[in-house]
């Protein structure tokens, strides 16, 4: 029982902590152009390259897929920095010295990116409406906010897979925005999964984000929850296969950073 | 300075910055894998317009890689050399500040050029478009003038960013704004009419305007001798601007006697 309380505190703390060290909140300024601005000209630019492609008839497709698409700010670049900020500021070594429950440290980082995430698609959709006639009248917005709940989770389940990988390469921003990009291209934020080619089709299955931005869209246009519970379920799996492969990643990298001596991993 | 001396520092600035940017891994998704995914991006969306969009896809791609290249690292072309600490050593030698991030800002820009390479090679080569410049010789004449327009632009960034960080809080906001603005992969007439003056009074929107005309018409000296004429004077208003702004940045390092600039 003393064990399990301790383990509560230090995911609590190592959440809340990881988060404040992340983004200098300090600094309202950092929050709002990382949160509530530039997200918006990410929607505008799609959005609009969209409407230009389409002849103007498809707005909202791309507005939800690029409001969902923001849970990636917080799942990879938030929870990725999280942890390989620990390189950076040269306190890896403390954090593998410390007796500390491993999944509890690990899993830590990623709780309050899963609701900051949610907030910046909040934010995101809310963009929408206002500027770009976003149409929720047929939506139930509880069911909504599930949905972008689940995405943003297994998102962040992404984050905590790279964040690992993270900790092997000097190249962190690269292998983030790489894959922030391949979300735009793979997930159906911007393209239809149908319009790709069958084997690409199979990555984008693979990955999180895809079954979540397809359920926001049907929910917005009025289909009810309890039909899309299947791919909710497999958006929720996914994340926690990504999730658990991370943490695997975590200690093995641990492992070998304790066995050769090099604590920071490279 | 004499000018050969000037010509100097340019080259050799130039040449370092070239082969430090080459091998830093962050650059290089700024000017060959952002812009190529965008490239993916645009030529599905705007596939259902023909065969004719690729070539509109893989200037205003490209455009994107010199526009994000001329953000971050031109933009950073100061701060970076504080953060190697050669900034103080930069400012203590006898050639002008400006120079050297001229030299440096025209190595990113020129190194830049390789988004429409790699946009044009997946364009052609993995989608098959056929792709062709309609005016080859006003194109490369486009090309050199908007290599030069950015390179000033970058010019106004880099001490703006040294003089107030809070600016450059702000950086990754700078991006997508002028790729709407500039007209890069749309057209500007899909914005509300009042966000025109924003764009004329960026050259990247006449760039565009210059590159996009060029690949796809023989277009006359009028419509096109417009876009060089506001590249060439935007240039020379960025130019005094950023003269004004390393004034000012000489001035504050000196007042706050922090060479570091913080």
């Amino acid at each position: 029982m003393k064990t399990l309380i301790r383990n509560t505190q230090l995911f609590f703390q190592s959440a809340y902590l990881s988060y404040v060290a992340l983004f200098h909140w300090l600094r309202p300024a950092q929050y709002l152009a990382t949160k509530v601005v530039n997200p918006l000209w990410q929607i505008m630019f799609f959005t609009l390259m969209g409407i230009y492609g389409s002849g103007g008839e498809s707005a909202s497709f791309y507005v939800i897929g690029n409001a969902l698409v923001l849970t990636a700010l917080n799942g990879i670049f938030g929870v990725t920095f999280s942890i390989t900020g620990e390189r950076w500021t040269g306190t890896l070594p403390y954090l593998f010295g410390t007796p500390a429950n491993r999944l509890t440290l690990f899993l830590g980082r990623s709780l309050i990116h899963i609701f900051d995430g949610m907030i910046g698609v909040v934010i995101g959709l809310t963009w929408g409406v206002l500027l770009l006639n976003l149409d929720l009248s047929q939506t139930n917005l509880l069911e909504l906010l599930l949905i972008i709940l689940i995405t943003s989770f297994s998102t962040t389940g992404l984050g905590l897979a790279l964040g690992s990988l993270s900790l092997v390469t000097r190249n962190v921003m690269f292998v983030n925005n790489t894959a922030y990009f391949g979300l735009l291209i793979l997930s159906g934020a911007n393209i239809a999964v149908e319009k790709l080619p069958a084997f690409i089709q199979k990555i984008s299955y693979s990955l999180p984000l895809t079954r979540g931005i397809y359920s926001a869209r049907a929910v917005v246009s009025g289909i009810p929850l309890s039909e899309l519970l299947p791919l909710l379920g497999t958006e929720l799996a996914i994340g926690m296969i990504y999730a658990i492969l991370g943490y695997f990643l975590f200690t093995a990298f641990e492992y070998q950073a304790k066995k050769h001596g090099t604590l920071d991993v490279i | 300075m004499t000018i050969p001396q000037t010509l100097h520092v340019v080259i050799v600035a130039f040449e370092m910055t070239i082969k430090q940017a080459m091998t830093d891994a962050f650059i290089i998704f700024g000017v060959i894998v952002q812009p190529m995914m965008i490239a993916i991006l645009a030529l599905y969306m705007l596939g259902e317009r023909g065969d004719e969009i690729a070539i509109f896809v893989v200037i205003g791609s490209g455009l994107s890689g010199l526009w994000t290249n001329v953000v971050f690292s031109s933009g950073n072309s100061i701060t970076s050399e504080r953060r190697t600490g050669t900034l103080e050593a930069l400012v203590g030698i006898p050639t002008p500040l400006h120079v050297v991030v001229f030299g440096k800002n025209l190595a990113f820009v020129v190194q830049s050029l390789l988004s429409m390479v790699a946009s044009y090679t997946l364009a052609s080569l993995i989608f098959g478009y056929p792709l062709t410049v309609e005016s080859p010789f006003q194109f490369i004449i486009s090309i050199i003038l908007s290599v030069l327009s950015f390179v000033c632009f970058g010019l106004m960034l880099a001490p703006l960013f040294v003089i107030n960080p809070d600016v450059q809080r702000w950086q990754n906001g700078l991006e997508y704004p002028v790729f709407i603005l500039a007209g890069f992969l749309f057209p500007i007439a899909l914005l509300p009419i009042w966000t025109s003056p924003i764009s004329y009074i960026l050259s990247p929107y006449w760039a565009a305007q210059a590159l996009h005309i060029t690949s796809h018409a023989q277009p006359g000296f009028q419509q096109l001798g417009l876009s060089w004429l506001a590249m060439i004077s935007l240039s020379v208003i960025y130019i005094l601007i950023s003269r004004f702004l390393f004034r000012r940045l000489s001035v504050k390092a000196r007042m706050d006697a922090t060479l570091n600039l913080q």
